[in-house]
Order: C-alpha cells, then sequence, then structure tokens
C-alpha cells in the first residue's frame, strides 16, 4: 500500500483535508521526524498531508500576546527579532535543535506535535507559560496550555481533524532572565540527553526570588515543570544553599530512565549541577542589567 | 598548507588527480553503481547469539512474488574460509554464534520483494547460553564457542598456539622478569579497557556480483580487491583464477574494508538466479552493526620500579575480543611484544596477549588495530608511574627513552631511536610543556605520549604502460582508498621519475584478472610497497623510453634526459621529442612500451625466539611519534572539550606534505571520536548503539586544528626514503586525551571512551559535598 | 506514479514517481544524479544536502513532493558551462578532498553559506558545517578552503634533520 501525499495550499484547504482523513493522514511540514518515523516504520501514514505553503503559520506575531506561528522554522526562531529581548532560551535552544538542514525546515509545531520527550522547544516554551492554539473545521478554535498538551511520550492531545496553528507566549515581568541549557556529548546535533529551562525573577533587592519556573526535558516522559522544585525556590533568598537545596529536590522530582544515550543516574546527578549553574547565570544577567541602570526595562 | 599545480612532484603539496571528478559529483562509487537487469539482494541474519538451527523452510520465501533465488548454506560447499584461520562459513549451518550472522540470502526484482521473502523465511532456533564477554570466554569451564576448533586450518601451515576459546595467544619473554618484581623497589600495577569502534565509512558497504559460465565477476568498493577474491575461491572451493574482483572509487574504509563483507552472498545469489546481476547493499545502520569493527579489549600492566624510578621489569597482558570469527584479528596479538617495549626502556619483561573467542559480531581491522588500545594502556600507565614517584611526567619519559641502538622486545634494531627525542623537542617548540602543565587553571589539562609504528610489508608488483598519446597507466591491485596515496603519492612517484606532470598518470581501478596480487591499501603501505615497485618499473620504462627515443634524436640514451612529458638531449642541443611520439615510433615494429616490476622488503633483523604466535613479529618501516593534547572539562556535566592537539611525525621524506596533514588531521578526528563521543557497546550480545543518531561522529564543531610538525629523516631501506603515514595518527589519540582528562580532574581514567558519566561519577567522588548526590 | 515537476539545475525537469518517495531517491534512483550521495538515511550526516530555495536541506528527509514548483540546486549544477566553480577550486587546492563522499554535500552547505556570507570566520564556517559529517579530514582543510588558516606559524612545518 504507497502512501499519497496531497499539498495545502491554504490553512482552510488543509483543514478540510484533516476534516475527511483523520488519522489516517500525518501532517507534514519540515518532515524531519516524520519522514524518519516512516522510514522506521514507526508510524504509517496512508495519506502525508504537506502543510509547508501555509506561508499564514510561518510568522513571529506581537499582537496582544507573543505569537509564534506554528511553521516558523527552528532557524527564524532562533533569529526572532522578537523574542531575543526577553524570550532568549527559547532562541537559544531552537538554535540548538540539529545542525542547519535541520533548523531550515524543521518548525515548531513539529517539534510540539512529535511531542519527543527531549525536544528542545518545550522546556523553555514551558517555563514562559505557553499556550497552544489548535483549529478544526468540526470545533473551531481552542486554546491549551502547552502542559496539557502534552500528554506522554509521543503522544498529545491534537485530535486527528486538528491542526496546531500557534503558540502563545505570557508577556515577562521586569528583573527577569531566562535561560536553556542543554548537556549532550558533542557540541552540536545531538538529542538531549538531558535539558534544563528557567524563567528566574527576582524582587529589587536582587535576592529575593518572587517568581520562578523550572521545567526539564529528557529526563522524562515528557518535558515538563518542576513545581516542587519551584515552590522550594519560590520567596527564598537566592544564594548558595537554596540551590543546593533546589538541586536535589530536582534530582528526586525526574523521572529519568537509562537509554542508549544516558543512564537515569548520569541525569539525576546532572540535571541538579545544571540548574545551580543556570540560577547563577540568571542572576548574573539581571543584576547585571540592574547595574547597567535598566531598572525595571526588560 | 595549500595543494598547488607545480610540475616537480616529490616534497610539495600537488593537487590530487581525483580531486576533480570528486567536487563535481561525477565519482561513480560502488554504491552508486548500477547493472542492467540487476536484482536486489537481501540477508536473512540470526536474532540471538548463540543457538542449534532447528529449522530453515524456505518455500513461503521462494513463492513471494519477483524472488528470482533463495540460498543457504545447503547450496554451498560445507567449507571454512578465513584470512589466516579458515573458521568462517558463509551461511551458518547447524549453530549461530552471533546476533546478525548471516543464515540465508535472497535476491528479487526490487528491493521490497527481497524484503518480503527475507521475512517470509521460517527459521527456528533454540538459543543457547551465550558467551558475551572476555571474561566469560576466559573463566574455567566456559562453553567453547568453537568445539570443534581442533579441525580448523592454520593457513601458513604449522602449528599456532591456540586452544579453546583462545583463537591465538602471543607469548614473548626477555629476560628474568620474576627476579626484577622481587627486586622492584615500586610495583605499579594499572587495568585499562578499551571499547569497540565502528569505522564508520560514509559510503556503506555493497556488492554487484555476477556468474557466467561459472565463472564469478564481483564489482566492489573494497581496499583489498585481492583477499575477497581469495575468501569467495575459499567459500565456493574454487581456484581463485574462476573470481574476478573489480575494485571502484570508496567512500572510506579506514580497515573496515579491507575484509570481505556482501561480495561473495551476491555472486553466489547470482549463480542461483541464472547468472542474473545481483546487488546487495547495507544501510550505514546495517553495517553499524554486521561486522568488522576496532575490537574491545582489556589490558593489564605491572611495572617493577628501581630505586631511581627506571622500569627494570615490565608484565603486559592484553585480551582482545576477537568476536565469533577471526578474520585479520589473527595477526593483533603479536604485535603486543614489540608495542611494550617500544618507546621507553623496560628491562626484562613478559608479554602475554590473547585472541579471544566471544559470541559477538566478529571484529576487525580499523587504523590502528590494536595497537591504540595497547598504546593507551602504555601511556596512561607511564603517567600513572610519574606521579606515583612525583615526577614531571614528560620529565619522566625523557628520562627514560629508548636510545639510538636500543632494541624491541623482539630484539629488532632501532638505529634511529633519537628521533623521539626529537620529537618531544619539537613539540615542546611548539607547546612548551611548563606553560601548559603549571598554569593550573581550573578543570584544564595536558597530556603527551609517543609511539613508535609500522608500515605493512605486504609486497606489491606494479605494470605501468606508456600510452599512445605519452601518458603512463599504472595497473596496480591496490586502490585509492582516499588516503591520497595513489591520486597523488604514487603518481608523483610516476611522474617525477618519468618527467611528466601528475595529470598524466593514469590510474585504472584494479582488477584482479589484470594486475598481479598486491596486498592492498592497508597499514599505510601503499606510497611505500606500490610506490616502491612504480619507481622500480618506472626505471625499466625510462630505459625503454630513452633506447626508443635514441634513434629519433640521433643520439645515444645516455646522452638523453625526460621532463615536461618529452625526452631530449641533456647537452640542449635543439630538438625534443614528446612521449607521444616516442610510444607511436616503432609501435608495429618494436610494440609497445610496458613494464613490470615487484618490490619487496627483507624484514628487520630480530630473534625469532622471543616470540611465539606472533604473524608479524617484527617492526618493518618504523616511524616515531610524539602527541599532545589539552583539554578542559566541564564539571557541571563532565564532558570534555579538546582545545588543542599537537603532533610530531617521523615521515621518513613528505611526498606530499598537504596530504599528509590531511591524514594528520583525519586520524586526530577519529581519535577523539574513539575516545569521547563514539561508542558500540555489546549488551548480551546484541549492539546497544543502533544509528547513526546513538553513534556519534565527531562533527566540524567538536575538532580543534591539530598543530603538526613533520620532521624527516629518510628511511635508508625505502625508495624516497618513504616511512608510512597515515595509519598512524591515530594511535596516541586515546593515551593523550586520556592522560589530559586525569590531569584536569585529578583523578586517572581506565576505560576507553571516557564518557561524561565517569568523569562526573569521578568528580563528584572528589567533591566534599556534591551537589545533587541524587 | 504522479508527475513531478520541479526546477533543477536552473532546467524544469519533470519526472514520474511514486508519491511519497524522498527528493533523494528521485535524484539518485530516477534520474540518476548520483551526486548526491546516500548515507544514514535519518538526516544525521548531511552527505544528501541539496539546495531548496538556496537553504541546506536534507534530502533523505524530504519528500520529492514538496520540492515541487520549487528551485532545487545539487553538486551537478555546481560547475556552470563545465567550469568548475571557484568554491570547487578552493576545496581542490586546499587539499580538502580525500575520498570524497561527503564533498557533495559539503559543497552545497558552504555555497548557501558562501552567498549569505561572503568571508565567513572558521567559526562561522564550523557551525555552518555542523550538520555535515566527514571521516576522512577531520575538518580543518575543509574549513581553510573557505576561511582560510588559522593555525599562527603555519600548520605543517618541517623541522631541520
Amino acid at each position: 500500500m504507497s502512501t499519497e501525499f496531497v499539498s495545502a495550499g491554504s490553512l482552510g484547504e488543509a483543514l478540510d483535508w484533516l476534516a475527511s482523513l483523520g488519522s489516517d493522514a500525518a501532517v507534514l511540514a519540515g518532515g524531519t521526524d516524520l519522514m524518519l518515523q516512516l522510514r522506521r516504520d514507526e508510524q504509517r501514514a496512508g495519506t502525508l498531508l504537506h502543510i509547508e505553503r501555509l506561508r499564514e503559520l510561518g510568522e513571529v506575531r506581537r499582537s496582544d500576546a507573543l505569537a509564534i506561528g506554528a511553521l516558523v522554522t527552528h532557524r527564524k526562531l532562533a533569529r526572532a527579532p522578537e523574542l531575543r529581548p526577553c524570550h532568549g532560551a527559547i532562541c537559544a535552544a531552537a538554535a540548538l535543535v540539529g545542525g542547519w538542514q535541520t533548523q531550515n525546515v524543521g518548525t515548531v509545531g513539529g517539534n510540539l506535535c512529535n511531542a519527543s520527550p527531549a525536544a528542545d522547544l518545550v522546556p523553555p516554551l514551558l517555563v514562559h507559560g505557553a499556550r497552544v492554539g489548535l483549529e478544526s473545521r468540526a470545533r473551531g478554535r481552542r486554546e491549551l496550555a502547552l502542559a496539557e498538551f502534552l500528554l506522554d511520550r509521543r503522544r498529545t492531545r491534537r485530535e486527528p481533524d486538528e491542526l496546531l496553528t500557534e503558540v502563545l507566549l505570557e508577556p515577562v515581568a521586569p528583573r527577569t532572565a531566562d535561560t536553556f541549557m542543554k548537556v549532550g556529548r558533542r557540541s552540536a546535533m545531538e538529542v538531549a540527553i538531558a535539558s534544563l529551562a528557567l524563567r528566574l525573577t527576582l524582587a529589587p533587592d536582587d535576592a529575593t526570588i518572587t517568581a520562578v519556573r523550572v521545567a526539564t526535558g529528557a529526563v522524562g516522559p515528557v518535558a515538563c515543570r518542576a513545581v516542587a522544585t519551584e515552590a522550594l525556590l519560590t520567596g527564598a533568598r537566592l544564594g548558595d544553599a537554596i540551590a543546593r537545596a533546589a538541586a536535589a529536590q530536582l534530582s528526586q522530582e525526574i523521572r529519568p530512565i537509562d537509554d542508549a544515550r544516558g543512564s537515569a543516574s548520569y541525569r539525576r546527578a546532572v540535571i541538579g549541577r545544571v540548574l545551580v549553574q543556570a540560577l547563577d547565570d540568571c542572576a548574573a544577567r539581571i543584576r547585571a542589567r540592574r547595574q547597567r541602570g535598566h531598572g525595571d526595562d526588560r | 598548507m595549500r595543494a598547488c599545480r607545480a610540475v616537480t612532484s616529490i616534497g610539495s603539496s600537488v593537487e590530487r588527480t581525483d580531486s576533480a571528478a570528486k567536487v563535481r559529483g561525477e565519482t561513480v562509487y560502488a554504491i552508486d553503481r548500477i547493472e542492467a537487469g540487476m536484482l536486489h539482494g537481501q540477508l536473512l541474519r540470526s536474532p540471538v547469539p548463540a543457538g542449534s538451527i532447528i529449522r530453515l523452510e524456505t518455500a513461503r520465501a521462494r513463492a513471494v512474488p519477483g524472488v528470482r533465488a533463495v540460498i543457504t548454506a545447503a547450496d554451498v560447499p560445507d567449507v571454512l574460509a578465513g584470512w589466516f584461520l579458515r573458521d568462517t562459513p558463509l551461511f551458518a549451518r547447524k549453530v549461530v554464534r552471533y546476533a546478525g550472522e548471516p543464515v540465508a540470502a535472497v535476491a528479487a526484482d526490487t528491493l521490497e520483494a527481497a524484503r518480503a521473502a527475507v521475512q517470509a523465511l521460517e527459521l527456528v532456533l533454540e538459543e543457547h547460553e551465550a558467551i558475551h564477554s572476555i571474561e566469560d570466554a576466559l573463566r574455567t569451564g566456559a562453553a567453547l564457542v568453537h568445539p570443534e576448533w581442533r579441525t580448523y586450518q592454520f593457513l601458513p601451515g604449522g602449528e599456532w598456539p591456540r586452544a579453546g576459546n583462545v583463537a591465538t595467544r602471543s607469548v614473548c619473554e626477555v629476560g628474568d622478569v620474576a627476579s626484577a618484581f622481587r627486586r622492584a623497589h615500586r610495583v605499579v600495577e594499572d587495568t585499562f579497557s578499551s571499547n569497540r569502534q565502528f569505522q564508520a565509512f560514509l559510503e556503506a558497504r555493497s556488492a554487484i556480483g555476477i556468474c557466467r559460465g561459472g565463472r564469478y565477476v564481483v564489482h566492489t568498493g573494497h581496499q583489498y580487491p585481492f583477499n575477497v577474491r581469495d575468501r569467495i575461491a575459499q567459500f565456493l572451493d574454487l581456484p581463485q583464477s574462476w573470481v574476478r574482483v573489480c575494485g571502484h572509487a570508496l567512500g572510506g574504509g579506514f580497515g573496515g574494508k579491507l575484509d570481505y563483507g556482501l561480495e561473495p552472498y551476491a555472486a553466489v545469489l547470482s549463480r542461483f538466479a541464472g547468472g542474473r546481476p545481483v546487488r546487495l547493499a547495507h544501510s550505514f545502520a546495517e553495517d553499524l552493526a554486521a561486522a568488522g569493527p576496532r575490537d574491545n579489549s582489556i589490558i593489564t600492566i605491572r611495572s617493577a620500579l628501581d630505586a631511581s624510578g627506571a622500569i627494570i621489569g615490565r608484565e603486559f597482558r592484553a585480551d582482545l575480543d576477537n568476536g565469533a570469527y577471526t578474520g585479520e584479528m589473527l595477526a593483533m596479538p603479536g604485535i603486543a611484544a614489540n608495542i611494550a617495549g617500544a618507546v621507553y626502556r623496560v628491562g626484562a619483561a613478559r608479554v602475554e596477549s590473547n585472541l579471544v573467542y566471544t559470541n559477538t559480531p566478529p571484529t576487525g581491522a580499523f587504523r590502528g588495530v590494536s595497537g591504540v588500545a595497547m598504546y593507551t594502556a602504555l601511556e596512561r600507565h607511564m603517567d600513572h608511574i610519574a606521579r606515583e614517584l612525583g615526577v614531571d611526567r614528560r620529565e619522566y619519559r625523557l628520562r627514560h627513552l629508548l636510545a639510538p641502538g636500543d632494541a624491541l622486545l623482539s630484539g629488532q634494531v632501532l638505529p634511529d631511536a633519537g628521533i623521539l627525542r626529537e620529537a618531544f623537542d619539537a613539540v615542546e617548540r611548539i607547546a612548551p610543556w611548563a606553560g601548559l602543565s603549571n598554569r593550573r587553571q581550573p578543570w584544564r589539562g595536558v597530556g603527551i605520549g609517543a609511539c613508535v609504528w609500522v608500515t605493512n610489508p605486504g609486497p606489491a608488483s606494479v605494470t605501468l604502460k606508456l600510452n599512445e598519446d605519452g601518458t603512463v597507466a599504472v595497473l596496480s591491485g591496490a586502490i585509492e582508498i582516499g588516503s591520497g596515496s595513489f591520486a597523488a603519492g604514487v603518481t608523483q612517484l610516476v611522474a617525477e621519475e618519468l618527467g611528466l606532470r601528475p595529470t598524466d598518470v593514469v590510474l585504472p581501478e584494479p582488477d584482479t584478472d589484470v594486475a598481479a596480487y598486491d596486498s592492498g591499501s592497508q597499514g599505510s603501505r601503499t606510497v611505500r610497497m606500490i610506490g616502491g615497485a612504480a619507481r622500480a618499473e618506472a626505471r625499466q620504462l625510462r630505459a625503454q623510453i630513452l633506447e626508443r627515443a635514441a634513434h629519433l634524436l640521433q643520439a645515444g640514451p645516455d646522452d638523453l634526459e625526460l621532463g615536461g612529458g618529452a625526452v631530449r638531449r641533456r647537452d640542449a642541443a635543439a630538438g625534443q621529442v614528446p612521449l607521444a611520439l616516442v610510444a607511436a615510433a616503432d609501435l608495429f615494429q618494436a610494440g609497445p612500451i610496458a613494464a613490470t616490476a615487484r618490490y619487496a622488503e627483507p624484514p628487520p633483523a630480530f630473534d625469532p625466539t622471543r616470540s611465539s604466535g606472533a604473524l608479524m613479529p617484527a617492526f618493518p618501516g618504523v616511524s616515531y611519534h610524539v602527541h599532545l593534547a589539552e583539554v578542559e572539562v566541564d564539571p557541571v556535566t563532565g564532558t570534555v572539550r579538546v582545545l588543542r592537539y599537537v603532533v610530531a611525525q617521523e615521515v621518513g621524506r613528505a611526498i606530499n606534505p598537504a596530504n599528509i596533514r590531511g591524514q594528520i588531521q583525519g586520524g586526530v578526528a577519529q581519535g577523539i571520536g574513539l575516545t569521547l563521543h563514539e561508542s558500540l557497546r555489546m549488551e548480551r550480545g546484541h549492539c546497544v548503539e543502533r544509528s547513526m543518531a546513538t553513534y556519534r561522529l565527531p562533527l566540524s564543531v567538536d575538532v580543534p586544528d591539530v598543530e603538526v610538525v613533520l620532521l624527516e629523516h629518510p628511511d635508508p631501506q625505502a625508495p624516497h626514503g618513504i616511512r608510512g603515514v597515515a595509519e598512524a595518527p591515530i594511535v596516541l589519540v586515546p593515551a593523550v586525551i586520556g592522560n589530559a582528562v586525569a590531569d584536569a580532574i585529578g583523578q586517572p581514567v581506565h576505560a576507553t571512551p571516557i564518557t561524561p558519566e565517569e568523569i562526573l561519577r569521578l568528580i563528584m567522588a572528589g567533591e566534599a559535598d556534591p551537589v545533587a548526590a541524587g | 506514479m504522479i508527475e513531478l515537476r520541479l526546477q533543477l539545475n536552473g532546467r524544469d525537469e519533470r519526472v514520474a514517481i511514486e508519491p511519497a518517495e524522498t527528493l533523494l531517491d528521485v535524484l539518485r534512483g530516477r534520474l540518476r544524479l548520483t551526486g548526491t550521495k546516500e548515507s544514514c538515511r535519518e538526516g544525521e550526516c548531511g552527505a544528501c544536502t541539496v539546495l531548496i530555495d538556496g537553504q541546506p536541506v536534507a534530502s533523505c528527509l524530504y519528500a520529492a513532493q514538496a520540492a515541487a514548483g520549487r528551485r532545487v540546486e545539487t553538486v551537478e549544477g555546481l560547475a556552470a558551462g563545465g567550469e568548475l566553480a571557484p568554491l570547487q577550486r578552493r576545496l581542490i587546492e586546499a587539499a580538502a578532498v580525500q575520498c570524497g563522499y561527503c564533498t557533495p554535500g559539503m559543497l552545497m552547505t558552504l555555497t548557501a553559506l558562501l552567498r549569505e556570507q561572503p568571508e565567513p570566520t572558521a567559526a562561522q564556517v564550523r557551525e555552518a558545517l555542523a550538520g555535515n559529517v566527514c571521516r576522512c579530514t577531520g575538518y580543518a582543510q575543509i574549513v581553510e578552503a573557505v576561511a582560510g588558516s588559522v593555525l599562527p606559524a603555519g600548520p605543517c612545518g618541517r623541522a631541520a634533520p
């Protein structure tokens, strides 16, 4: 049985195809995940629904919120001027997804819908409170928190007739910095052994943590926020002791497995250390901005 | 170092003659080839590492539409083949000995049909307890991987030290080791383990076989076409001349395309498919799992030191994993003896090395072979000794280097061992040790090491013929494998001898029907050995050319010289004759101009009574090397970055410096992969790493620019004084990076690869209050 | 089978393909343009890199029909009128071609880089090439072909005997 291929010229056309094909269709954007899974027989599809031509989904917009179209490529995301000031962690993650070839065609939507436990974009999107927009012919548009959208390894709440159209970001408070760190053996092209995103907001005293979000990737079946670690840090005075306590908490909170890339014990050991470094980095940047006289500037 | 278009070759970085076709994308590699009407082949491979074949039913497979042939052990002679030891069947007959062992093969009109047919084969196995590791294999009472080992034929003939799961044992004893250890002031001991490494040539293995009139023709991208011919002849129990192997451009080999691969299967399938051409090709993942990687090993070293810190006694034991069948690996244990005493004086020594059967994919040759693991052990052990004695690591080495006239443990004298000191000095000038080792930047470290390496001495034979247009063709059984040994090295030697431009030297692809036997592109032998033969007969050719030209120029042959693609008088009188004219003149009276020559070197003198079980007991074509590495360890994650890498290498005579630099840079990159990134682990007989995503190759952002110094002390034995160049650059990499990492974290490392997991574990063990002891 | 139309190396090309074939298989198998290489088939090695609308893409993971109507460039199109392109010459002169199997992919990625950045630094070249694996050269001479030498005192010195 040979796989069919159809190419949508507009969002409406794409939704029509999805309405009629449902789970028989596999949505094809850049294809870097899907084509590989088809080749390895990890996925079957009666029809490839090609959506790369939907230009309307390929932009980063700032209206009420920052909106990233589902077809924004990793390359575009890495360089997006709208994101660099306050959402640099997202840019950093996008720049680390594979090499130039992958970045040119791989998309945000593809990364999220593929829902790999090691998906690089998920942790930084989570710490920025991302929400996803989904559309279908039958039910119109709905929004969902990213954390709710991701169910399990390779499983999301996208219905077979739905298309993920955009990702929406929260505004960012003053005195906030974010960071993304990826652990791998080589300097590029790695599927993360462990990854971590942090968004830190400090009080005007430059030490009290008023808000913090921590998200990890590749250390559980799905990338997710570490709520217990966040609770431990919130309201605390940033320093060595609390950083170590948070690191120990995070090591316990994650659910890593042994796999070909790394052992569970390494993941537990490394994630805490990465958190300590991330806290240092973010705090230093917040303080430096303050010293440069940016005050409440973002 | 930039390549140039100079006419004179030796010592210039002349452009390789194969580069233009490659940059155009016009080079046809073996995997690019098709034959009209060709069928597609697939193999059925054993899913378990050890077991008996209860049943193998082929009826359903034969019934798949488009299937033209299905073959099993029943369809081929009941013989065993092998490079030195005939222990390998073409298909598993009654038992399987490794996961991945071929059990059957099919050929069909399409790849899909072939795959469907393999799925339709019914294989019923009764699994046995398998031998998974060297330790398992050597345990008393261990099951035998080859219960019939005694019946296997050893090709060089005579007795050979082997028993049970030990396919070869090589032992060397010099002096009174027991006494040395009794007298010792101090004993230092280490055990090192080293893992497998896949050659990872980007062009996967493939072959096309065509059987016509009982003769088999095979097309393949291979380093050693004559070896393929001989192996097919063995498997099919035929005289070698019934098999013709045509070699084609290959996209990387590194030793992994030295033994047979898919060729015998393609050949036999063609016979059973009515003579239609059959193509088999692996994917990268299939090559990764199939066979032939660098062996894994366990090496133990003990050194007895006297009060001054000199090594007065050494025990060295290397156990090497053969996998389930023996290929080139039989030659490996024998190199331990020379390596164990190759760089530093060791006094009395006992060296033992065992090649051990396990139920895993057979191991094979990969640049540097088992010598890499052996030098890794030796040089990390030297750092250990220096640290125990409280002596600077470089200083300790210099104190105990072999001196000119000292001998290897085999008794082979190294008259030029003083080059070792020169190499250390050369590295010192570029990268002063004191600055690197005392700087004490946190988490940075430096390592140094030295080795003596060898040039494979396989004899060569080459034919040169003068084409009627004045170009010269080099007919040989060896091939350009990518290193430039042919497209630059040999080409330059011939061009130099005959006064030609390198682009006027034509290199036809090897054909075992046409060329005389050649030992293939391996062990850095090509430029020296083939070049030696080529130069010898270039001289014969030259004599013929000058004799014929003498008539045309009204002069005696001694009054003439070659240059610029022509013959002219030395006395600079007017007139010259292009080679094309020389070739054409008298063509129908005197015939064409051609010459054939052999080249072999007598082995260096050594004492054959010192070692047993050594196929290569001497080190011909010796070269000397010193490497230095500076690394930075990330204390958060345990990952390692190589900041700086320096190589001083003795090359005899640099025929093409830019090419040599490329070999050094490439060898170091492969070594960085072996040491830090790549991993080919076996778990209960199966590979853990299954694709390029998990078998991580070093990338452009992972490899520093290697700083290179070439030393040139011509080897008096060799044409132009050449020493083999291309294999050695990988040998010291795990040693010096290991030493640098140990320096950076303050703790020794005993394994290769050096993983972030292990480094982080060591770092945390050293921390008073580790972050997230989790 | 359906008909695919694309612009290939400046010419309009039409070829009959299976609907979901990869661009790599169409180039090598249908059009017999074997300059683009197959290796890992997982998007890890870059040997199959072609340019689509000027951007490097791994053709082993790209559906051929997704390239319909677009501008595709392969290594065979670099030498205009048979003359080697300057980049091809530079690779030869830098001794950056050994077995040559990674070379077409390298050339395509570097072509795209030089169009964006005519004088890249060595670091920029390395970054751009992170998705192109080479097993032979260790990369240094490839980088130098484009960015020039970075080593202080000449990369290949000779010590006096």
